[in-house]
C-alpha cells in the first residue's frame, strides 16, 4: 500500500492510513486513504462542527430567511461574517444573525419560552421578513428542547410565517459534513412540497449544490437563462425559502457540489421522480460539458452550444494567456471537500498546473475516489490535516501555490507559499467562463508577485540584486517564455472589470426562449 | 439631560457583540509561550476562534480540540481529553502548558475536567512523561454564562493562580493589560521603559505580530513565561488596566498573597494615561521623567489642533469590550464629543458598580444611555426608527454594515477588526494611543466630510 505516513505524526499511527502517495500505476484500489472517520483529538485538525455544516454552509446563504441559532451566543457569532456568500436582496444573510442567547438559567430550567419569545422579537425586527430557519447547537440539543414544537406553536399563531427547524448539534459526525447531511433531509422532509411552483418556462431546473461565493450563482444562472430554463431554486446560494419549498417543480436537478447537497438530490429523485445531473462550472471543458448535458436533456443542445462557442471565443483568449506562464507550476490544491475533484484535473488541462497534492477536511472516501482518481502520479493525498502534516507537506513538496482557507493561508505565508482562498476565493467569482479567467488571474498574481519574490531573499546571507527599482509580474512569468510565446497576439490578459457580477445580473433574456418550439417534445 | 442604564429590552440576540467564554479563554491562552489550549466540546468552538483571531491579526494560532463527537455527548467525553493532551504532547515537544477549557457541550454533560487532570498527572505524566515539566490546567467557560470577555479574566486567573508562587520580591510590578493588541503592549512598555519600571506583562503579545522569515514556519505565538507567570506571587503590586480583563487575577493575588492591586483605569486617553502613570509612581516610587512629559505635550498640542475646531459636539456610538468602551468615551469627552450611546455586549452584574459608569450617570449633561447585554440591533434600531443621530461610530468590525448602510463614518477599534488593514499594530492606550485614536477619528470624519460633500471646503486651510 503506499500509505504515506508524515515524520510529525509517527506517534499517531493510526493517521498512516489517511494519507497516500498515488504511485507508479497505481489506482483507487490501492491508493485510497482512510476518510470521514473520528478525529483524533489534539491533533489540531482543521475541521468544523455539525453545526456549522448545517448552518454556516447550507443554510445561511438562504437570503430571505432570519437565520436564529438557539443555544448560546457563540456559535452565532463566530460563523457570522467568515464567508463571501452574497445576494440579490442587499446582503440580508450576511448582514443579520440571530441568537437566542441561551444563559445558565436556561440551561436548568429549559430554554423553550425564551426561544419562542426570540421568533416573536425577530419577526417584529424585520416585518418585512417572514421566513426563518432555526438551528439547534450542542446546548439545546443536550436540555432536550423541543425546537419543532415551539416552531410549530409559532407558527399556528403567526400565519404568515414559516419555520425550518435543522436539528444538527455541533457534535453530530466527524466534521460539517454530519450537518450537511441533516439540514439536507431536513429540508425535502419538511419543506419541499408545500409550496406550489410557479413555472414560466418549459424548461425547469433546480440549481443545487451551489453557494453563490462571490456571485458564482449569477454568472451561472446567465447560461441557463440563455438556453430559456428556469431556475426554479437555487440550493442555496442567494436561494429564497419559498423557491426552495416548490423543488419538486423542477424537471431537473442540476447538482453541482455532491458532497454537501447529493442527499437532496437523489431524495428529489426517489420521492419525486425528478433525474439528478452532475454538472461542473469550473473550467472551460467540465462547463462546456455540463452545459451539453443540459441542453441534451431538454433537447436544445443547440442553445448550449451557441453560449459555448460564444463563451469561449471570448473568454478563452485570456485563458490561455494565463496557461502560457502556469505551466508546470505546483499546487497543493487543499480545500474542504468537493473542490479536490473540481479542480483536480482541470486546473492540470486548462491551466497547465501540476497538483501535487490534494486534502480534504470534511470529504468521504467518495471524493477522494474522485480526486485521485483525476490526480497524476506522484500526488499526496491527505484526509483530515492537521497543522504539522500541513507545514511538513508544504516543506517537502515546495508548491509554488496553494488552494486553502484563511487561517491555513496565513501558515503558507510564513513558509512563503503564496496562498489563495478556495472557500471564499480572492477576487471571484471562479465559476463560469469568465470566472474561470478570474481564477487563472488570481494564481497568476500570487506566484509571480513581486512581493513573494523578495521573501525569498535572504538580505542576510544572499547577495542582495542592485538593479532594480521594481519588478512586475511579468517580468518574471515572461523571463523562461519564448518571444514567440510572450508576445502571441492571440492572446491577453484578463480584460473583465473588478465586480463583473453586476453586469451578469442586469441582463434580459427573451421570452421566446422559455417555449418549446413547435414540433418538440 | 441624564445617563441612562439599562439593560437591552429583548430576550435574543440580532447581530452579538460578543462572543462567548471559551473564546476569551482561548485568547488568553494563546499570549503564554509553549502553551497550547484544549478545548473540550465540538471542534467548531476552535476552529472557528482560531479563524476569528486569524481574521485580527492576519495570522494563524495553535489551538486544539477534545473533537467531541456523538458518542462522547451521550456517554461522557473524558477520554477524548486524556487522548488530546497526550497527542498534543506527542507530537509538540517544546509545549508545557495545556489549559483543559471547558464548552456549553461539555459543562452540560457534565465532565469533570478537574477530574481528569489528576488523573492525567497521576497517570500519564507519570507513567508516559516522567522527566517532561507538563502542566494542565482545567479552565471552566460554559458557553452560557458571561461572554468572551469574563472566559478572558476567567482564563487569566486561573493561569496565574496556578503557577503564582511565594519567593522573595522581585521588585517587579504585574502589569495585566487585559485583551489588546500588540501595538498597545508596545506603547505600555516604552511608558514603563521610560519610568524605568521593571514589569511582567500579562501578556508578552508583541510577538503576535510575526514576520515572513528566510528559514520559514515562523509561528505567531505570546511570549509570557512560566516564570513570568510564578513571579507574581512577589512584585510589588499589580495595575490592571482593564478591569473586566485581569481583575480577578490581581484580586486574586491581593487575597492570597497580600500584592496590592490597582484596577483601572484604562489608559485611553491623556487623562487617564496620568493616572496610570501617577499609579506607577505610586507603587514603585520612581519620578515621572521630563521625556513623558515631553511625549504628553506632543500628545496635547495634537489634540489640540483637532478638537474644538472638528470634535465638538460631535455625537458618537461606542461598543466593545467594556473598559475600552468606557475608556473611549471618557476620552471622547475630554476631547469635547458626545458620546451619547454605549453598548456593553454581556450582562456583568458589575456593571452597576462601576465608579466610572457611575460618574457618567452624574455628570453627563446631555442624554446618554448605556446599554447592557447589548447587540447591534441596540445601535441599528434606534438609528433606523428611532430617530438616533450619529456623527461617528466607535467600534470593532462585526459592526461594520451599520456604518454602511447608514452611511455614518466609522472608526475601527477593538476586537475583532478585520475590516482595516494592519490595526492592531497601533496602540490606543498611553500618549501615543491618544494621538493615533484622535487622528484616526479626525481622519474619518474629514474622509466622511468629503465623501458627503459636508463642508469639505474647511479643510482648505487648517
Amino acid at each position: 500500500m503506499p500509505h504515506h505516513e508524515f515524520e510529525c505524526s509517527t506517534t499517531i499511527p493510526e493517521r498512516k492510513k489517511h494519507a497516500v502517495i498515488k504511485g507508479a500505476g497505481e489506482d483507487l484500489t490501492s491508493a485510497l486513504p482512510e476518510g470521514y472517520l473520528n478525529t483524533i483529538p489534539g491533533s489540531i485538525s482543521e475541521r468544523g462542527c455539525a453545526y456549522c455544516g448545517a448552518k454556516h454552509v447550507i443554510g445561511t446563504p438562504m437570503k430571505d430567511v432570519i437565520h436564529l441559532s438557539h443555544g448560546p451566543v457563540g456559535c452565532t457569532y463566530d460563523t457570522w461574517q467568515t464567508k463571501r456568500y452574497i445576494s440579490d436582496n442587499e446582503n440580508f444573510q450576511l448582514k443579520y444573525t440571530f441568537a437566542t442567547d441561551m444563559k445558565e438559567k436556561n440551561i436548568v430550567f429549559g430554554a423553550e419560552k425564551m426561544l419562542k419569545q426570540n421568533i416573536i422579537e425577530a419577526f417584529k425586527a424585520f416585518p418585512q421578513i417572514k421566513r426563518m430557519t432555526l438551528y439547534q447547537t450542542c446546548a439545546s440539543a443536550l436540555i432536550g428542547d423541543d425546537i419543532g414544537a415551539v416552531a410549530q406553536e409559532v407558527m399556528e399563531e403567526m400565519p404568515e410565517v414559516d419555520i425550518f427547524v435543522c436539528n444538527s448539534p455541533g457534535f453530530k459526525g466527524p466534521s460539517q459534513s454530519g450537518g450537511h447531511h441533516t439540514i439536507n433531509i431536513a429540508w425535502i422532509k419538511d419543506k419541499v412540497g408545500t409550496v406550489e411552483p410557479k413555472i414560466t418556462s418549459d424548461y425547469v431546473i433546480n440549481y443545487v449544490g451551489e453557494y453563490n461565493i462571490q456571485g458564482d450563482e449569477e454568472i451561472m444562472h446567465d447560461y441557463f437563462k440563455r438556453m430559456g430554463i428556469q431556475v426554479l431554486s437555487t440550493f442555496t446560494g442567494n436561494g429564497s425559502y419559498d423557491d426552495l419549498r416548490a423543488m419538486h417543480g423542477a424537471h431537473l436537478n442540476v447538482l453541482e457540489c455532491a458532497r454537501s447537497a447529493e442527499y437532496i438530490c437523489n431524495e428529489l429523485r426517489v420521492r419525486y421522480g425528478i433525474p439528478r445531473l452532475d454538472i461542473d462550472g469550473f473550467g472551460f471543458e467540465p462547463l462546456s460539458d455540463s452545459l451539453r448535458k443540459v441542453g441534451l436533456f431538454f433537447g436544445i443542445e443547440e442553445r448550449a452550444q451557441k453560449i459555448i462557442d460564444e463563451e469561449t471565443a471570448r473568454w478563452k483568449p485570456e485563458l490561455e494567456w494565463y496557461k502560457e506562464r502556469l505551466k508546470g507550476k505546483k499546487v497543493c490544491l487543499w480545500p474542504g471537500g468537493s473542490k479536490l475533484w473540481h479542480w483536480a484535473h482541470v486546473i492540470h488541462e486548462e491551466m497547465g498546473l501540476d497538483v501535487v497534492s490534494v486534502y480534504t477536511k470534511f470529504g468521504h472516501q467518495q471524493d477522494m475516489e474522485k480526486g485521485i482518481a483525476r490526480c497524476e502520479e506522484g500526488t499526496l493525498a491527505i484526509d483530515d490535516p492537521n497543522e504539522l502534516e500541513s507545514v511538513e507537506a508544504m516543506l517537502r513538496l515546495k508548491p509554488d501555490v496553494i488552494f486553502t482557507g484563511k487561517r491555513p493561508g496565513e501558515v503558507a505565508k510564513k513558509i512563503r507559499v503564496p496562498y489563495l482562498n478556495a472557500h471564499a476565493y480572492h477576487n471571484g467569482p471562479y465559476k463560469g467562463y469568465e470566472g474561470w479567467v478570474r481564477f487563472a488571474r488570481d494564481i497568476y498574481n500570487a506566484i509571480y508577485s513581486p512581493i513573494h519574490q523578495l521573501s525569498l531573499l535572504d538580505i542576510s546571507k544572499d547577495e542582495i540584486p542592485t538593479d532594480k527599482g521594481f519588478a512586475t509580474q511579468m517580468m518574471f512569468s515572461d523571463a523562461a517564455l519564448s518571444e514567440e510565446a510572450a508576445s502571441a497576439s492571440t492572446q491577453r490578459q484578463y480584460t473583465g472589470k473588478y465586480d463583473c457580477v453586476p453586469d451578469y445580473m442586469n441582463k434580459t433574456y427573451p421570452d421566446e426562449l422559455k417555449k418549446k418550439p413547435v414540433g418538440a417534445h | 439631560m441624564s445617563c441612562e442604564l439599562k439593560n437591552k429590552d429583548r430576550v435574543g440576540v440580532i447581530n452579538p457583540i460578543f462572543t462567548c467564554q471559551p473564546a476569551g479563554a482561548q485568547f488568553a491562552s494563546i499570549g503564554i509561550k509553549d502553551t497550547i489550549g484544549l478545548v473540550h466540546g465540538g471542534q467548531g468552538c476552535v476552529m472557528f476562534v482560531r479563524l476569528l483571531i486569524s481574521q485580527h491579526f492576519k495570522e494563524s494560532f495553535e489551538i486544539a480540540s477534545s473533537s467531541v463527537h456523538e458518542d462522547g455527548a451521550v456517554f461522557g467525553a473524558l477520554n477524548r481529553v486524556e487522548e488530546g493532551v497526550d497527542v498534543l504532547l506527542m507530537r509538540y515537544p517544546d509545549v508545557k502548558i495545556i489549559p483543559i477549557i471547558s464548552t456549553c457541550s461539555t459543562e452540560i454533560i457534565g465532565d469533570d475536567i478537574d477530574g481528569v487532570v489528576i488523573k492525567l498527572n497521576e497517570g500519564l505524566l507519570k507513567e508516559k512523561y516522567p522527566d517532561r515539566e507538563v502542566h494542565l490546567i482545567p479552565i471552566h467557560t460554559p458557553s452560557f454564562v458571561g461572554s468572551m470577555i469574563s472566559g478572558y479574566d476567567v482564563a487569566v486567573k486561573d493561569f496565574v493562580s496556578y503557577f503564582a508562587k511565594k519567593d522573595q520580591p522581585n521588585r517587579k510590578i504585574n502589569l495585566f493589560t487585559g485583551w489588546v493588541n500588540p501595538g498597545d503592549v508596545t506603547a505600555l512598555k516604552h511608558l514603563l521603559a521610560e519610568m524605568q519600571i521593571d514589569a511582567t506583562v500579562l501578556f508578552e503579545i508583541e510577538s503576535f505580530d510575526s514576520p515572513v522569515m528566510p528559514d520559514g514556519n515562523h509561528v505567531s505565538h505570546g511570549n509570557t513565561t512560566i516564570e513570568d507567570l510564578t513571579g507574581t506571587a512577589n512584585a510589588f503590586g499589580s495595575i490592571v488596566l482593564n478591569r473586566y480583563e485581569g481583575g480577578k487575577a490581581a484580586k486574586f493575588l491581593e487575597k492570597k498573597f497580600d500584592i496590592p492591586a490597582l484596577i483601572g483605569p484604562t489608559p485611553i486617553g491623556i487623562r487617564n494615561t496620568d493616572t496610570f502613570l501617577q499609579n506607577l509612581k505610586t507603587m514603585t516610587g520612581k519620578p515621572i521623567p521630563e521625556s513623558l512629559v515631553r511625549e504628553r505635550g506632543l500628545a496635547i498640542d495634537a489634540l489640540t489642533d483637532l478638537s474644538h475646531m472638528f470634535f465638538a459636539d460631535k455625537r458618537v456610538a461606542i461598543y466593545g469590550n467594556p473598559d475600552l468602551v468606557i475608556g473611549l468615551a471618557e476620552f471622547c469627552l475630554d476631547l469635547e464629543m458626545k458620546p451619547v450611546l454605549l453598548l456593553l455586549g454581556d450582562d456583568n452584574p458589575g456593571y452597576k458598580e462601576d465608579p466610572r459608569i457611575k460618574a457618567l450617570q452624574e455628570k453627563v449633561d446631555y442624554d446618554m444611555q448605556i446599554i447592557m447585554n447589548a447587540d447591534f440591533w441596540d445601535l441599528e434600531n434606534r438609528i433606523k426608527n428611532e430617530g438616533l443621530e450619529l456623527d461617528l461610530i466607535l467600534g470593532h468590525s462585526k459592526g461594520r454594515f451599520i456604518s454602511i448602510d447608514y452611511d455614518i463614518p466609522m472608526l475601527r477599534v477593538g476586537f475583532p477588526t478585520y475590516d482595516r488593514a494592519g490595526m492592531h499594530r497601533y496602540p490606543v492606550v498611553g500618549y501615543a494611543g491618544a494621538i493615533w485614536l484622535a487622528e484616526q477619528m479626525a481622519n474619518t470624519l474629514f474622509a466622511d466630510m468629503e465623501h458627503k460633500k459636508n463642508k469639505e471646503w474647511l479643510l482648505n486651510v487648517w
